[in-house]
């Protein structure tokens, strides 16, 4: 026991001593991002200069987090931390009062809100309640993968990079100039391939792809959430299989983290097919990174619509 | 002279009209200059717009039902400049913190507000309800609100934190029940403190082991656990004072929290005052084998003096487990428990009324384990084993329930708890006995507007 007792009194007095990066062992900027879309686009800013971190997968549902203390471990020991904003993340604030860790506060120098700028889409433009399901009062908030928002994000992150690692700022620049320049020539790609197929109507389960849909002209029929967060009545469901099977829906678009049996259900009902999407980097085998997981989506798509 | 006058005058009505003339056309010159200067600072302001015109037209178009041509890839940033630290003018600038926030548009509150609707119904025995005996004491066979509670949380500055929670709910005192306002919590929390510290100040619940600082709603069951009504009573231990917390830069996730209050707790630590202060330090661990299974484990203490001016010491260890499989938005399967061992010294009264300082030591602990098959649905059992903190005898109770969530914000439970105690006076404040209780437990829950995300 009494070895135990000074175990523990040794690791934390060698803790204590030690500064953060000390015990990482290493000289570049740590940064913990909310969602992995996030992860992915710090770590094309910050190139070699940082080491990234995401609190969530991709698999997961990115609305609700269980706040675990291995979060706060990370958030400990984060230079900045970059968050989506829009109320999608709103949970981490519960992790960073856990995490003591002054700098990435709320309005403290290493918070980066990544949406920053960003124009939302399906902005109530009316009175909102909870009756309407988890309605987002400011915008719908997953416009990570829209690639035409890249830009935006980018910036806000390497201002926020820029802050904690100012010396490097020339090099920030440099790799956000290469990534966006790359993610323009697949754009080129992405917007011939989705040409075609232009103007399709598809179902999504969650409103999670309005931004992509929207960015290469594809229209969201419905969803198969009657409201968002709430699971569907049958009443809506049939309504929504009438729907598709009227307008000729050849898709429907599903999370991982969702009930991808209903999904299939409905679609087979509707005469369509559901298909799993990338609702954020990692979210899929072979969605792995940024410009990975919009390849996948633009991909899925144009194979289920061309059939 | 005359010659002189005749001079004077000639030159005035020659010379002052063409000075004057001269003046206007100055001033002419002038206005034409700055008529120039305007005109270009107009032209530019049009190339601005035009060029954030540009931008935004490059941007997406808010309209999905009826999508435009598809902007390019690649877009202009849009001008964002980081939030520059406050300045001592800044801070020192009058603000009104509480109106509605206006560069972000009318009606945003600058804190968050949520309400919490908790309602407990209990049936059981007819001896255990003359008794006094049940879970809710005074208020058997009876459904009532237990926790109806307003709460105001948000950042009061870039450095801290507040929140404050004021609660209505029925109450049994003095053989009698009504309904009690008061204050449930209200702290401040420093978060910008250096070297990984952080300080509540204020009214709050003691973050003493697993559930003390969970609210009565929040509870993973109807009813608190009998060993933490047994040692820190209904409410449990919520105090008065300042805790410190530190989360040093180890590897792993470690919690260290120190706690100085002034003891106001009925059950165990009611001396209330500074100069003899409740103590209380937890150490808090956190593993996650992977992403599915995490582990949680905690040590606890409280030292401090009774009302009656005894030193009592309560030490306590907890656990948790989940299991969530890859891709579920709920655990499957949580296990949690906590045990607690209290020493007092109590005073023993002989036959003969005289009295004796003796030392008490008591145990007791909790278990349960829950498994949620489904988003909406859970079930669950909890067994209780506790002593009694100063009387001699103990008891055990078993509570399997159901809960039914139709959403985040709402919730059912049904629970049936047998509870058998070692002497029947043990709960009685009335008639009767109260031995065996057996009790259906029900409770709806609510929450309206914002509530913070549950931690593991």
């Amino acid at each position: 026991m009494r070895r135990i007792v000074t175990t523990i009194v040794l690791l934390l007095a060698v803790g204590a001593g030690l500064p953060g990066a000390a015990v990482e062992g290493a000289d570049k900027v740590r940064v913990v991002t909310t969602i992995p879309d996030l992860k992915s686009l710090t770590e094309a800013v910050g190139g070699d200069l940082v080491d990234v971190e995401s609190l969530m997968r991709g698999t997961q549902n990115l609305h609700e987090a269980e706040v675990r203390p291995s979060m706060m471990l990370k958030l400990r020991r984060a230079q900045l931390l970059v968050e989506n904003g829009a109320e999608l993340d709103a949970w981490v604030d519960v992790a960073v009062q856990g995490a003591n860790n002054g700098e990435i506060v709320r309005g403290g120098r290493g918070r980066v809100e990544a949406g920053r700028g960003v124009p939302l889409l399906e902005v109530p433009s009316a009175r909102v309640d909870r009756s309407m399901g988890d309605v987002h009062p400011g915008g719908n908030p997953h416009f990570s993968l829209d690639p035409g928002l890249a830009p935006i994000i980018t910036q806000n992150i390497l201002d926020g990079l820029a802050r904690v690692a100012p010396q490097h700022r020339a090099a920030f620049e440099r790799n956000r100039a290469a990534f966006l320049s790359r993610l323009d020539e697949h754009m080129g790609r992405w917007t011939k391939l989705m040409e075609p197929v232009r103007g399709a109507k598809v179902v999504v389960y969650h409103p999670d792809f309005i931004y992509f849909l929207t960015r290469f002209g594809l229209v969201q029929l419905g969803t198969v959430e009657d409201r968002p967060g709430i699971p569907p009545s049958p009443q809506h469901l049939v309504t929504l299989i009438r729907q598709m099977k009227e307008q000729g829906v050849k898709a429907l678009l599903v999370e991982p983290w969702n009930d991808v049996r209903l999904a299939n259900r409905v679609a087979e009902e509707a005469g369509a097919k559901a298909y799993v999407m990338a609702s954020a980097v990692g979210a899929v085998k072979g969605a792995d990174n940024y410009i990975a997981a919009i390849d996948y989506n633009v991909t899925t798509l144009v194979k289920a619509l061309a059939r | 002279m005359r010659g002189f006058v005749i001079a004077a005058v000639w030159l005035t009505i020659v010379l002052v009209p063409g000075l004057a003339a001269a003046q206007e056309a100055e001033a002419l010159r002038r206005e034409l200059e700055q008529l120039r200067r305007q005109q270009e600072q107009a032209q530019k302001l049009i190339e601005a717009l035009n060029e954030r015109l540009k931008r935004l037209e490059a941007q997406p178009v808010p309209a999905p039902a009826s999508p435009g041509p598809p902007p390019p890839a690649v877009a202009q940033p849009a001008p964002s400049a980081p939030a520059a630290p406050p300045s001592l003018i800044d801070l020192a600038r009058p603000r009104q913190p509480f109106a509605l926030y206006q560069p972000r548009g009318s009606g945003q509150l600058l804190f968050d507000m949520g309400v919490v609707g908790d309602f407990v119904g209990n049936i059981t025995q007819n001896n255990v309800d003359q008794a006094d005996g049940g879970t809710f004491p005074g208020r058997e066979n009876r459904f009532f609100p237990r926790e109806i509670e307003v709460s105001f949380f948000g950042q009061i500055d870039p450095y801290a934190r507040g929140e404050v929670r004021i609660e209505a709910a029925e109450e049994f005192e003095d053989g009698t029940r009504e309904i009690h306002l008061g204050l449930a919590e209200a702290h401040l929390t420093l978060l910008t403190l250096p070297w990984g510290t952080q300080a509540k100040l204020g009214f709050m619940r003691s973050r003493f082991g697993l559930l003390n600082q969970i609210h009565a709603h929040d509870l993973p069951q109807v009813d608190r656990p009998d060993v933490l009504v047994q040692f820190f009573g209904e409410e449990g231990l919520r105090e008065s004072g300042v805790e410190l917390t530190w989360v040093p830069p180890l590897p792993f996730y470690l919690e260290a929290l120190v706690g100085v209050f002034n003891g106001d707790n009925e059950e165990s630590f009611g001396r209330g005052s500074l100069k003899a202060p409740l103590v209380t330090g937890r150490l808090r661990t956190f593993f996650e084998l992977n992403d599915s299974n995490a582990i949680q484990l905690g040590v606890s203490g409280a030292t401090g003096e009774t009302e009656d001016r005894r030193r009592n010491t309560v030490v306590g260890l907890d656990l948790k487990y989940k299991f969530t499989p890859e891709g579920w938005r709920h655990p499957l399967l949580t296990i949690a428990g906590e045990a607690l061992y209290g020493n007092r010294l109590v005073e023993v009264f002989d036959d003969a009324g005289v009295g004796e300082e003796r030392r008490r030591e008591r145990f007791g602990w909790y278990a349960y384990a829950e498994v949620q098959p489904w988003q909406r649905w859970l079930g669950g059992v909890r067994y209780d084993n506790t002593q009694y903190p100063v009387e001699p005898g103990r008891q055990w109770a078993i509570e399997p329930y159901i809960a039914f969530m139709p959403s985040e914000f709402l919730r059912f439970r049904l629970g049936y708890k047998h509870t058998e105690r070692s002497h029947p006076f043990a709960a009685t404040s009335g008639q009767g006995s109260a031995r065996i209780v057996d009790e259906f437990l029900f409770q709806a829950s609510f929450i309206l507007g914002a509530h913070p995300a549950h931690p593991f």
